[in-house]
């Protein structure tokens, strides 16, 4: 039987349930791992880390996960090369963490976002929606008040550089450099995005471009 | 005979404290005189702040309850009503859901940011406490004009603070309302309701404590001084000095109550608990009296074991404290290690401070002293129940000929434009993107639509949310208001395939003080009831906020309500707006009431209308509206609202699709002659129906299926082809023409033209 996938969960996470079922309903195993625990970095064939707002984004969106036991092992995973995902919050603390190079800044309109966007894939992820090629585009809703991606002119050279920008906003809805609004780290098994594609997952939802990210 | 002065002075003296007293605890002479008689003494110490809370009207409903009994409450559906902390309704296939909506005005005016954001916390523990998920918010919001003094403020703090709390907490805002009246310069309001599920096999937790030894557990954050007397706060009309009423508000922690939440049902889950109630207004009083009372047993608590922030906090402090993220709870003595060590994990305290007891007695402890022993049923059941003066209402606004609720513009493609960028009737959509919609990934419409709507994951059917009270219909007349308030968003959630299952109301009125608030209030309630009797909608939770009055002004009469309603599944769901060219466009049409509506309150600052609202054909035509939205075909829907036809003819060319409207056709829809301005007139009612043009003689058919059964006597509803869609344009005959692309700049616009600062 194939290692499950390991959904991290902190004190305020509040988009866990939907990434678990997320997961299941693409046919994945799907395991919680809950902050104040260390796991074994082999016993999980990819690792989610939800959105939401883990310790309340006290401090700094992300900062506190960052720095929590279950943290240690997330990177010694990504170390390994287990995939690890961040979705919006996830993408701060993966940042944070320094798994992801830049930071996510409060939006250029100081106000919270929930829309819909549409993004651009720069460079495919060969974990995370690794049927979607470069140059599709996606439908995905948005809903974050820090989700402007920042770097300094040097790092956005290198992510341009070594093929580490992974989604772009086809319309810059806060800000972010470059439109960013997906990125991955050099060896390309850590990445992450600020939209939200478990929110659309079946028509219903009002879109359907989410389920590849979680044919794992 | 001689007097002795010095006894004199003292009598004046005692009189003098006393009514110093009774002004303190905002309780009046015969309130006082009952308290003695049900004690067979004054009341002593801490007595004075129990019965100051517990019969404050926030707390005690003293001048509601006799109106509020006559409300229609029942269907085979109700599982809990009033008397608990939110109402449940029974969905079938094992699914329940918990909602009610309530209101935080004063703390909101106050302080509008912790006013609001701590109004969706209360709401959200209202939901949970019973063990139901919260799976939805709803806001409803009433704003002055957006020049008087403070409203960019109160606005942007209102909004904050409702986004701050309810995206942090991770519960989806659905749906909302939001207007504008210069009757809310000086007091807004904010509603907030939410909607909890019970899924198959989730039990129901009661707040009623059992089982004398069961002990009484102090959960979530510590108690400081924040919210102190905010219940009686919340009784009493606004004078000039609301700013120093600012330390009454309570402050919120939305990570904290996510703990909670996640806590809570946890405990509930392994069954752990006897009973459970959150500590909402009046703190730790209401909730231990309140659970002593309905259990029919004592309680004895101990205060010095409350945890506290501040440790200099006296005993009445820690007893009206307000302090948010809090809930008392009843449990097994055997079962209390494992209800700590659930909230340990979630880093959350667990307190014993006291223990069920067999006598029907409250005593509070404090450092080896009995400060009180009491009747719990003295200060929650034995409040003063006033009839205070109220007449009969009269039909103000009623005019006899039409010509006198009309408008005399001469470009209607102008004022057209001119309702969309008035804030009025400009898109909301500044308030919505601050609030995360889609949290749960359960939201299949959202507040860009007419009706919120979440699938339920276990049946896979839609629960639609709608909010409903139109406060300018309640200024033509109290009793129409109130049929409005019900009817119109039960009209909206039929549109979309919804049966309207049962409803919450927030009862927003002045000073019940006055005879004319008291008048309208009952008449509302007239007219609500009229209508939930006819759809067979129970009104199964809510609250009432009186004293909205602000130096002697009263706001508009606003009896909010939150409506639910259920459908088979969350596919082919009609939407609000043309979607594509060559649909087939009908007008649905109930005669009945004809007002000048928004626009003539915009022109005229008045409200006039011709007609009468009846109730049993108002409720026949809901029904036929539910069977017409199901025809296969129907594309689009939706209720004309405010600003009439053409505004809801707008509305719907707002995804770039408009209509080519035939004129001659409108006119025998109507049944008469019609120009410029009966455009713009809100007629009770009608709605708006786009259907595939290959499909649309189904929809002739069941129009004529149900007339056939119709029975509502005198007045028989129209379905009449008015039009089609085309790309681009929107022409009602000659009188209006514009492409859809300046609509919708309009439509996007006039929130900016408003609130400069806001954007």
């Amino acid at each position: 039987m194939s290692l499950p996938v390991g959904v991290l969960r902190f004190p305020g996470t509040n988009c866990d349930r939907d990434v678990f079922e997320a997961v299941t309903s693409q046919g994945a195993r799907a395991e919680w791992l809950w902050h104040a625990d260390r796991f074994d970095p082999k016993g999980y064939r990819a690792l989610l880390l939800p959105g939401g707002f883990s310790y309340g984004d006290y401090l700094r969106a992300g900062a506190l996960a960052a720095r929590s036991p279950v943290m240690d092992s997330a990177r010694e995973a990504a170390q390994r090369g287990v995939p690890v995902l961040g979705i919006c919050n996830g993408f701060q603390i993966l940042c944070e963490a320094g798994l992801l190079p830049g930071v996510l800044i409060r939006n250029q309109g100081l106000r919270f976002i929930d829309d819909w966007v549409e993004l651009n894939l720069v460079n495919a992820q060969p974990h995370f929606g690794r049927r979607m090629t470069a140059g599709i585009r996606a439908r995905l809703p948005i809903a974050h008040a820090d989700g402007r991606y920042y770097i300094e002119d040097d790092g956005l050279k290198r992510l341009q550089d070594r093929g580490q920008i992974w989604w772009t906003f086809s319309k810059n809805p806060n800000g972010a450099m470059a439109d960013i609004a997906g990125v991955m780290n050099e060896a390309k098994n850590v990445a992450a995005l600020m939209p939200h594609p478990e929110r659309a997952m079946y028509e219903w939802m009002g879109g359907t471009d989410g389920a590849a990210f979680f044919d794992l | 005979m001689k007097t002795d002065p010095k006894s004199n002075q003292r009598s004046e003296r005692d009189i003098s404290e006393h009514a110093a007293k009774l002004k303190t605890y905002r309780l009046n002479e015969s309130e006082y005189e009952l308290i003695s008689k049900l004690l067979a003494r004054p009341p002593r110490g801490i007595e004075w702040a129990l019965f100051s809370a517990l019969w404050s009207e926030h707390c005690s409903y003293k001048s509601s309850k006799v109106h509020l009994k006559k409300l229609f409450n029942k269907s085979a559906r109700v599982v809990e009503s009033f008397g608990e902390n939110a109402g449940v309704v029974d969905l079938g296939e094992g699914e329940r859901v918990a909602f009610k909506i309530e209101s935080h005005n004063h703390p909101s005016y106050i302080e509008p940011y912790q006013g609001a954001a701590t109004g969706v916390g209360g709401i959200l523990r209202d939901i949970f406490t019973m063990g139901a998920r919260p799976i939805a918010l709803a806001d409803y919001l009433c704003f002055g004009e957006p020049t008087a003094s403070r409203m960019t403020q109160l606005v942007n703090g209102v909004v904050r603070g409702i986004g701050g709390y309810g995206n942090c907490v991770g519960v989806p805002t659905i749906t909302g309302q939001t207007e504008f009246h210069e009757s809310y310069n000086g007091n807004i309001l904010v509603n907030a309701m939410a909607v909890g599920l019970f899924r198959p096999g989730d039990k129901i937790f009661l707040s009623k404590a059992k089982g004398p030894g069961n002990w009484v557990v102090y959960v979530g954050a510590k108690t400081g001084r924040d919210g102190v007397h905010g219940a009686s706060m919340a009784s009493e009309s606004f004078e000039a000095d609301s700013a120093a009423k600012r330390p009454t508000v309570q402050i919120g922690d939305p990570f904290y109550e996510k703990l909670l939440i996640e806590s809570c049902l946890e405990v509930m889950k392994e069954d752990l608990v006897v009973a459970i109630q959150d500590m909402g207004a009046a703190g730790l009083t209401s909730s231990s009296f309140e659970m002593a009372s309905k259990g029919g047993v004592g309680l004895s608590i101990h205060l010095d074991k409350v945890p506290l922030r501040d440790s200099s906090m006296t005993p009445e402090d820690i007893l009206l404290s307000e302090s948010q993220e809090r809930m008392l709870l009843v449990c097994e003595p055997r079962k209390f290690d494992r209800i700590a060590a659930i909230f340990h994990r979630w880093g959350l305290d667990a307190v014993t401070i006291g223990e069920v007891t067999e006598k029907k007695t409250v005593e509070l402890h404090w450092r080896g002293e009995v400060l009180t022993e009491i009747d719990p049923d003295l200060l929650v059941e034995n409040a003063p129940q006033y009839q205070r003066p109220w007449q009969p209402l009269l039909p103000q606004n009623r005019v006899n000929e039409r010509s006198e609720i009309g408008l005399k513009e001469t470009d209607w493609t102008t004022f057209l434009k001119e309702t969309l960028t008035d804030v009025r009737g400009t898109s909301r959509e500044w308030v919505y993107r601050q609030y995360d919609s889609r949290v749960g990934a359960s939201t299949a419409r959202d507040c860009r639509d007419s009706v919120g709507i979440v699938r339920l994951k276990d049946s896979e059917r839609g629960l639609g949310v709608v909010l409903g009270c139109r406060p300018h219909v309640m200024r033509f007349d109290a009793r129409v208001g109130g049929v409005d308030s019900i009817a119109y968003p039960a009209l909206e959630l039929a549109l979309k395939g919804f049966d309207t299952l049962a409803v919450t109301d927030c009862l927003n009125f002045g000073n019940p003080e006055r005879e004319n608030v008291m008048s309208d209030f009952v008449a509302s309630l007239e007219g609500m009831n009229s209508i939930c009797a006819g759809l067979a909608a129970p009104i199964i939770s809510g609250n009432v906020s009186f004293y909205n009055e602000t130096m002697g002004k009263n706001i508009t009469p606003t009896p909010s309500t939150g409506l639910v309603g259920l459908r088979a599944d969350v596919k082919n769901l009609p939407q609000s707006t043309f979607e594509r060219s060559g649909q087939e466009v009908y007008l649905l049409r109930l005669p009945g009431l004809v007002v000048g509506g928004v626009a003539q309150e915009m022109r005229q600052k008045k409200i006039t209308g011709l007609g009468i609202a009846d109730a049993d054909a108002i409720c026949a035509f809901v029904r036929m509206a539910l069977k017409l939205s199901e025809v296969q075909g129907v594309e689009a829907t939706r209720a004309v609202g405010k600003f009439g036809l053409a505004y809801a003819f707008a509305r719907m060319a707002t995804d770039g699709f408009g209509a080519r409207l035939d004129f001659e056709a409108l006119k025998l829809a109507r049944g008469g002659e019609i120009d410029g301005a009966a455009l713009f007139e809100e007629h009770l009612y009608e709605a708006i129906f786009a259907v595939d043009s290959a499909r649309a003689r189904a929809l002739d058919e069941a129009f004529a299926a149900v007339m056939k059964t119709w029975h509502a006597s005198g007045v028989k509803p129209t379905l009449t082809r008015v039009g089609r869609t085309v790309a681009g344009r929107l022409e009602i005959g000659s009188l209006i023409e514009t492409d859809t692309a300046s609509l919708i700049e309009n439509y996007h616009q006039g929130w900016g033209r408003g609130f400069a600062d806001l954007h």
